[in-house]
């Protein structure tokens, strides 16, 4: 293996340099830098049973090597040289989950506050999520990144306990949500690179975005009436209106009101509550969430538009101003 | 500014896109020289490998475990572990043993009682008093 590597360096450093003779090739091995020197003991993929099982249980194509899989395991603060980290591959990847979740909730939701729309990229790819993913993959950690640890357990220096983890890039250490979040990415790099980029768009559907997310669970809203009365007159839309719809113990302990909110003679939203106003703001949040969550029927994304170019079904104007 | 954004966290739903297989490694233990562990023995010459070919997925370890009976141990992706004592089972049985780790999701045995569980709001919503046609207070 090693005289292969060898002669191929040979070759190549031959082509470039035409003046020098094989043989000084041969005995300046450190000028090509090609040649990777060999893998440290402690990581020979060939010798674990975790990365087979792992590469099936992804159900990884025969293409992806291995060796990718067990790079993709191994963090920048297991080791100092970059070629033998998940560095550049979690790097690849982070910018592939970013781009297909974004484009995918601005397309399903093209309405969304720019906030939500962050938050819900975060749901989705931010290292939360990813860390979840890593563990539903069956990915375990090596107690430390140590010579005789197995290829297939994700190898890290631990942040010490106690510490706070904003520290751990200045110490050279990693939380363990980090590290194995790093290590998701460097996966779906790596079938990115060997598989081509309709594998790790199929990859990334399959395993981020079929995850469940509530998207209407994540608006804030500070001054719901004001806000949709603001939407009311920028849409053109009539001011709108709270009318009671029901109501219950109004002298009790424990009344409820049934409110909804008009736009002229079209309700936007009813909402119920314990108050006269907690069912009135009741009603303009669910009035809101009807307009920022809208979603079109169909769904055309940017990566999978053809030669003809992508097309958006809707272009929103953007969120509101209070 | 008017809207902020409540931090979530998207939840797995397995199946749902991709499966993933539950078990992560299954450990078969034996006795040389035991009795008891006479169908095991066989079963690792002979049936083990088919197995082992038929589910990638499972990291496989063969260990001895002498004068003791013989088991199989799976371990599941939720961190629990699922212990079968296999003694003086032939070696079928203990492939019936197998396929009932390799199958099994690592969860507690559960009884449910319903027949479907979602984490889908119902379609129908919850009751209301105050709406439909017959309401009069």
């Amino acid at each position: 293996m090693k005289t292969l590597r060898l002669a191929s360096a040979v070759r190549g450093f031959s082509r470039r340099n035409t003046r020098f003779n094989s043989t000084i090739a041969v005995t300046s091995e450190p000028l090509a830098p090609t040649i990777l020197s060999t893998i440290p003991p402690s990581r020979n993929p060939a010798a674990s049973a975790k990365l087979p099982a792992l590469h099936a249980r992804l159900a990884l194509h025969p293409s992806y090597p291995i060796q990718t899989l067990a790079r993709a395991l191994v963090d920048p603060t297991a080791d100092k040289d970059a070629r033998f980290t998940n560095q550049n591959l979690s790097t690849l990847g982070n910018t592939l989950t970013g781009y297909y979740a974004s484009e995918f909730l601005l397309v399903t939701y093209p309405r969304l506050p720019t906030d939500v729309l962050y938050a819900a990229v975060g749901a989705f790819v931010g290292n939360k999520a990813l860390a979840a993913l890593g563990r539903e993959w069956g990915i375990e950690t090596a107690f430390s990144p140590a010579a005789d640890v197995d290829a297939g357990l994700l190898q890290y220096k631990h942040l010490k306990p106690g510490m706070d983890p904003k520290l751990a890039n200045r110490v050279g250490a990693a939380t363990q949500e980090h590290a194995m979040a790093e290590a998701v990415r460097a996966i779906i790099a790596g079938v990115h690179v060997h598989e081509g980029q309709k594998a790790a768009k199929q990859f990334i559907r399959q395993h981020i975005l079929s995850r469940k997310l509530e998207v209407e669970k994540m608006f804030d809203f500070s001054q719901p009436t004001r806000e949709l009365s603001r939407l009311c007159a920028r849409e053109g839309f009539e001011a709108p209106v709270a009318r009671m719809h029901a109501e219950t113990g109004r002298r009790s302990h424990h009344p409820v009101f049934v409110v909804g909110v008009y736009s002229g003679k079209k309700l936007m939203g009813e909402g119920h509550g314990g108050s006269l106003d907690e069912a009135r703001i009741r009603a303009a949040v669910n009035a809101l969430k009807g307009w920022y969550l809208y979603s079109p029927l169909e769904k055309e994304l940017p990566s999978s538009a053809g030669k003809k170019g992508f097309k958006a079904q809707f272009i929103d104007v953007g969120e509101v101003i209070v | 500014m008017p809207v902020n954004a409540i931090r979530l966290v998207s939840k797995s739903q397995n199946g749902v896109g991709a499966f993933v297989l539950q078990c992560k490694r299954l450990e078969f233990n034996y006795c040389d020289w035991a009795g008891s562990s006479k169908g095991m023995n066989s079963f690792l010459k002979n049936v083990l490998p088919k197995f082992a070919k038929e589910n990638p997925q499972i990291e496989i370890t063969v260990a001895p475990r002498p004068h003791r009976h013989p088991i199989i141990r799976g371990e599941y992706i939720n961190g629990r572990e699922k212990v079968i004592c296999v003694a003086n089972l032939e070696h079928n049985q203990i492939l019936q043993k197998a396929d009932l780790l390799r199958n099994s999701s690592g969860l507690k045995l559960k009884r449910f009682n319903k027949p479907v569980k979602s984490e889908n709001q119902s379609v129908r919503g919850i009751y209301s008093p105050f709406h439909g046609a017959n309401w009069q207070i």
